[in-house]
C-alpha cells in the first residue's frame, strides 16, 4: 500500500514520537532566530503605531497613484495618500527624532524636505503652500495596552477551559504551541523588517485563533484514545502517536483548505493583479497557518505527552472516559480480547466480517 | 425518519433564503472601509482662547481622541481612523457620504448638561393674542403647558426679539429661579439655536418623538450639573423594559450636585417646578425624566419609561461620553481651522478587485479539492459553506446598516482565510465517517453514529474560539474588536451550518440506495471491503 493510499485510509504509521526530538530541535532553532531578531532588530512599526509626518496641500484633479509613483524613488511608496475636497494629504513614517524636530517647526530630516519638494513639483504648487505637521498614531498606546490586557485574560481563561475540558498538561502544550506560532511569525517580520500595520496585527491574531483551534481538535482525539492506556496496555506515548496518525489526514486536509485561499491571495492578488499591500499580509498568514498545523502535531503534543508521563496520574485515564463512538468502543473491546498488543498499534485491526 | 431530516433542512434553507431576501429588499449592503472606499473627514482644531498648553493640552487632546473614538465607534467595528496631527484631531469615517452626517457622528464640541424643566410648551410658538383666538375657535385643544394666568402682566410684554436680549442678561439664580421673565412668556419664544445654548441661560428646546418630530417644547432652566459629574452609564433590559443606569462620581462635584438638583425637582421647588430634570446635549433633549426620589446613591439611579433598545443605548452613550475636555472650533466655520470634507480611499478599487478575484479563485480551487477528495460529501461541504457564507453576509450587511461596520482590505482577506477554516468542521466529520465505515459499519449507521462524536470535537474547539472572541471583544477597542466580532461570528455560524445543514444533508445522502452502492459517489470506502 503506498503512502497516499494509507493516508487516505487514516492508516499512516508516521512515527511521530521519534520525530519529536529532531523536529523539536529545528523548531527551537527557528524560535531562537525569531526571538533574537525580534530582540536585536525590533519590529518595523508602521505609521499607525509610531506616528510620522503629514503633508497637506491644495490640489485638485490629481490621482493618488501619480503621487505614489512620484514618491517611489524616495522609498516611501507605502505612504498613505488621500485626496478629497481639493486637498491632497500624504502621511508617512518618520523617525521619532524627525517628528520632534518637526513639532518644533524646524525639520532636520532630509526626507521631510525631499517629500515637500516632490509634492510641490507634481502638483505645481509653491512649497510655501504645503503645510507639514506631525501625524499622531491612530493605533495609540491605549489600544495596544487594552489588547495586551485582553490577551492575558484570554490566555488565562483558555488555560482554565482546556484544563477543565481536557487536561492541564494539554493546556500548557496548547498555549506554548500558540506562543511558538506567534513568536515565529512575528520574528519573521522582525527578521525581514516587514512593516507592521494594524492588518498585520489582525493576521497575528488570526494565526493565534487558528493554531488554538487546530490544537484542540488534535487533543480531543488524544483524549478519546486515552482509555487505551489501560484497555490495551499501551504506553501513553504510543496512544498519542496513534491518535496523531488518526487525525493526520484531517490535519493535512484542513491545512490544504486553509492555505489554498491564502496562496491564491499571494499569487493572484498580489502577484498577478499587483495589490502590493496584500503581499506581506498574505505571506504572514501563509507561514502562520502552516506553522499552526505543524505545531499541533510537533509542539503541543510532545509537550503535553512529556508532562503527562512525568506528572500524570495514570489511574485517572480509565475513570475519566468520554462518550466514544460505537466503532471506537468496539475496536477497543476487540483489542482487549486480543492476546497481545497489535504489532503496530497505529493500525487498527481489521474488523471481522459478520455475515455473508 | 425522512421528516427528521427534511424538517431542519427546509427550515434552515427558508431562514437563509428569507433573511437574504429581506437583506436585499431592505437595501442592506456591506460598507467598505476607509482604505477601499474613503469616507468623510472632520478636522477639529481647538479654539484659540483655550487656556491649556504643553502637557495639559496634550493630555486633553488624547482624552478627546479617546472620547471621540468611543462616540463614533461604540460597537468597535466601524474602523474609523482617528489621529492627531500636531494639535488637530483628524477623524475619518468610512462610508459616510455627506458632511452633515459626519458632523453629527463626531458630535463636535458638545457639553452634556442637566437642566430642570421649568415649563412644558406647545410644539410651535404661539403669539398670545393668536392663541387666545385659537382657543375660542376650538382649533387648539388639549393642554398646552403653562397657560397665562395674569393677562395684564403679559400684555405689557415686548416682541419676541427682545426676549432673547433679556435672556442674555439673566439675573443670578439656580435652575428655574429668577429667569428674568415670566415662564408663561416662553410660550411665545422661538427655539434656542445651538449657538446660543449657554449653561447659565434658560433655553427653549423641542422634545422629539422617535421619528424626529417635535411634539412638545420645554422651557429649561440653567444648567445644574454637567457630564463631568458622571462616571459612566449603561443601558440594560430589566424584565420588561429598557432602562438607562447612570453612575455619578462620588463627592461634591458628582453625586452631591445631582442630589441637589434631584431634591429640588422632587419637592417641586421654584428651582424645578415641574419635577422633571432634562438631559441636554448639543441643543438636543436626550431625555427629560421625572424625579421620583429626593435622594440617590451614586450608583443606584435608574432612568426608565418608554425606552426602546436604541433610545436606551443612545442615551447611555451620550451620558458616558458626552463631554469633550476642551473646546474645538466649529468645522462649518471656515475661519476656525476646523473643517469637514469628503476624502478618497487610501488603497482604492484595484486592491479590492485583487482581493475579491483572489478570494474567488481560492474558493474555486478549494471547491475543486473538496469535491475531488470527498466527492458528494465535498459538494455538501461547499453547500454548507454557502449557507454559512450567506448568513455571514446578511449579518455583516445588517451591522453595516445599523452600526456602521466597515469592511477593510484586511477584513476581506480575513474572510478568505475563514473559507478554509470553516471547512475544517466538515473535514473532521468526514474523516470520522471514513473511520467508522472502515471499522465495519454500513454507511447508513455510520452517518448517525459519527456525527455526535465529530460534533463534540467541533463544538468544544469552536467554544474555545468563541470564549476567546468574547474576551477580546469586551476588553479591546478598534481593529482588535472588529477581529473578535468576526472570529465569534465565524465560530457560531460554523456550528449552526454544521448542525442544521451538513448533518441532515449527509444523512439524506446516506439514505439513498444509489449512493450506498457507489463508493465513487460518496467518496467513502465501501462498507465491507474484504474483497479489495
Amino acid at each position: 500500500m503506498n503512502l497516499l493510499r494509507r493516508m487516505y485510509r487514516n492508516e499512516t504509521t508516521v512515527p511521530f514520537a521519534k520525530l519529536w526530538k529532531p523536529v523539536g530541535i529545528c523548531s527551537l532553532l527557528i524560535l531562537i532566530i525569531s526571538v533574537s531578531s525580534l530582540g536585536f532588530r525590533g519590529l518595523n512599526l508602521g505609521l499607525e503605531f509610531e506616528g510620522g509626518g503629514a503633508w497637506e496641500l491644495p490640489a485638485s484633479g490629481i490621482e493618488a497613484e501619480e503621487v505614489r509613483d512620484a514618491l517611489r524613488p524616495l522609498g516611501i511608496a507605502d505612504a498613505r495618500i488621500q485626496t478629497g475636497g481639493d486637498v491632497l494629504r500624504v502621511r508617512t513614517e518618520l523617525s521619532k527624532v524627525a517628528q520632534s524636530t518637526l513639532e518644533e517647526g524646524k525639520s532636520t530630516d532630509p526626507i521631510v524636505a525631499q517629500v515637500t519638494a516632490v509634492l510641490a513639483k507634481i502638483t505645481g504648487q509653491p512649497e510655501s503652500s504645503i503645510s507639514v505637521s506631525t501625524a499622531g498614531p491612530s493605533w495609540g498606546e491605549e489600544i495596544t495596552q487594552k489588547a495586551i490586557n485582553a490577551l492575558i485574560v484570554f490566555f488565562i481563561v483558555i488555560a482554565l477551559y482546556i484544563t477543565i475540558r481536557l487536561r492541564w498538561e494539554m493546556a500548557v502544550g496548547a498555549l506554548l504551541a500558540v506562543a511558538h506560532d506567534i513568536l515565529i511569525t512575528v520574528g519573521l517580520y522582525a527578521l525581514f523588517q516587514f512593516e507592521v500595520t494594524p492588518p498585520t496585527v489582525i493576521a497575528f491574531l488570526t494565526i493565534m485563533g487558528y493554531s488554538l483551534y487546530d490544537t484542540l481538535v488534535v487533543f480531543d482525539k488524544v483524549r478519546d484514545n486515552e482509555h487505551l492506556v489501560t484497555d490495551s496496555k499501551l504506553t501513553y506515548t504510543s496512544v498519542v502517536e496513534r491518535a496523531l496518525n488518526q487525525v493526520f489526514m484531517r490535519s493535512v486536509n484542513t491545512s490544504i483548505t486553509s492555505i489554498l485561499p491564502v496562496v491564491s491571495v499571494l499569487i493572484v492578488g498580489s502577484g498577478i493583479m499587483g495589490a502590493v499591500t496584500l503581499r506581506e499580509f498574505a505571506l504572514a498568514l501563509l507561514i502562520g497557518l502552516i506553522i499552526g498545523t505543524f505545531s499541533s502535531l510537533f509542539v503541543a503534543s510532545p509537550i503535553a505527552t512529556v508532562l503527562r508521563i512525568r506528572f500524570g496520574d495514570s489511574d485517572s485515564d480509565s475513570n475519566r472516559s468520554y462518550r466514544l463512538s460505537e466503532a471506537v468502543r468496539k475496536r477497543s473491546n476487540s483489542n482487549q480480547g486480543a492476546p497481545s498488543v497489535p504489532s503496530n498499534p497505529a493500525i487498527p485491526p481489521r474488523p471481522r466480517k459478520k455475515r455473508k | 425518519m425522512k421528516r427528521q431530516v427534511l424538517l431542519p433542512l427546509l427550515s434552515i434553507l427558508i431562514i437563509v433564503v428569507g433573511s437574504f431576501g429581506w437583506s436585499i429588499g431592505a437595501g442592506n449592503s456591506i460598507l467598505l472601509g476607509l482604505d477601499l472606499e474613503g469616507g468623510a473627514e472632520v478636522v477639529l482644531e481647538p479654539v484659540e482662547d483655550i487656556e491649556l498648553s504643553g502637557d495639559a493640552l496634550d493630555e486633553a487632546l488624547d482624552r478627546a481622541v479617546e472620547i471621540i473614538r468611543n462616540r463614533v465607534d461604540g460597537l468597535g467595528v466601524a474602523e474609523p481612523d482617528i489621529t492627531r496631527q500636531s494639535n488637530r484631531i483628524v477623524v475619518q469615517l468610512p462610508g459616510v457620504e455627506d458632511q452633515q452626517r459626519a458632523l453629527e457622528v463626531v458630535g463636535q464640541t458638545a457639553e452634556l448638561r442637566f437642566r430642570p424643566v421649568c415649563a412644558i410648551l406647545p410644539a410651535v410658538p404661539i403669539k398670545l393674542d393668536q392663541s387666545n383666538s385659537q382657543n375660542s375657535d376650538g382649533t387648539n385643544d388639549g393642554p398646552v403647558g403653562i397657560l397665562p394666568t395674569d393677562q395684564d402682566e403679559l400684555s405689557i410684554d415686548g416682541p419676541v426679539q427682545q426676549d432673547s436680549e433679556t435672556m442674555g442678561l439673566t439675573p443670578d439664580g439656580i435652575g428655574c429661579e429668577n429667569l428674568g421673565f415670566a415662564p408663561e412668556k416662553a410660550i411665545e419664544m422661538e427655539n434656542t439655536e445651538p449657538d446660543d445654548d449657554e449653561a447659565d441661560d434658560p433655553i427653549v428646546l423641542p422634545l422629539l418623538d422617535s421619528e424626529g418630530n417635535s411634539y412638545q417644547r420645554l422651557l429649561l432652566g440653567r444648567s445644574m450639573l454637567t457630564g463631568a459629574s458622571l462616571e459612566t452609564a449603561d443601558a440594560s433590559f430589566a424584565g420588561f423594559e429598557w432602562q438607562v443606569l447612570p453612575v455619578f462620581r462620588a463627592g461634591t462635584e458628582g453625586i452631591d450636585l445631582f442630589n441637589a438638583a434631584a431634591n429640588a425637582c422632587f419637592n417641586r421647588t421654584s428651582k424645578c417646578q415641574t419635577g422633571q430634570l432634562a438631559i441636554v446635549l448639543d441643543g438636543i433633549i436626550e431625555s427629560a425624566p421625572t424625579v421620583n426620589t429626593p435622594f440617590f446613591e451614586r450608583d443606584q439611579i435608574v432612568i426608565s419609561g418608554n425606552f426602546d433598545q436604541n433610545r436606551a443605548e443612545d442615551t447611555a452613550l451620550v451620558l458616558r461620553y458626552g463631554s469633550l475636555p476642551l473646546e474645538f472650533g466649529d468645522p462649518t466655520d471656515p475661519t476656525s481651522g476646523s473643517r469637514v470634507r469628503l476624502v478618497s480611499a487610501t488603497l482604492g478599487q484595484d486592491s479590492l478587485d485583487a482581493g475579491i478575484t483572489a478570494g474567488l479563485v481560492g474558493l474555486a480551487i478549494v471547491a475543486l479539492f473538496m469535491i475531488s477528495y470527498y466527492k458528494l460529501l465535498g459538494l455538501a461541504a461547499m453547500l454548507s459553506l454557502a449557507v454559512s457564507g450567506s448568513m455571514l453576509w446578511v449579518i455583516l450587511a445588517w451591522l453595516s446598516e445599523t452600526r456602521s461596520l466597515a469592511l477593510t482590505l484586511a477584513g476581506v482577506v480575513g474572510l478568505i482565510v475563514s473559507i478554509g477554516t470553516s471547512l475544517d468542521s466538515n473535514v473532521v466529520y468526514f474523516e470520522h465517517l471514513k473511520e467508522d465505515i472502515r471499522n465495519g459499519r454500513t454507511l447508513r449507521s455510520a452517518v448517525d453514529q459519527s456525527f455526535p462524536v465529530a460534533f463534540k470535537t467541533i463544538f468544544w474547539a469552536n467554544l474555545a474560539s468563541l470564549i476567546g472572541a468574547a474576551i477580546l471583544y469586551f476588553l479591546t477597542v478598534g481593529s482588535v474588536r472588529g477581529f473578535a466580532l468576526m472570529l465569534g461570528l465565524a465560530s457560531i455560524l460554523d456550528l449552526i451550518a454544521t448542525y442544521f445543514f451538513l448533518r441532515p444533508v449527509v444523512k439524506l445522502l446516506g439514505m439513498q440506495k444509489v449512493i450506498q452502492d457507489r463508493t465513487w459517489l460518496s467518496g467513502l470506502p465501501a462498507s465491507s471491503e474484504e474483497g479489495s
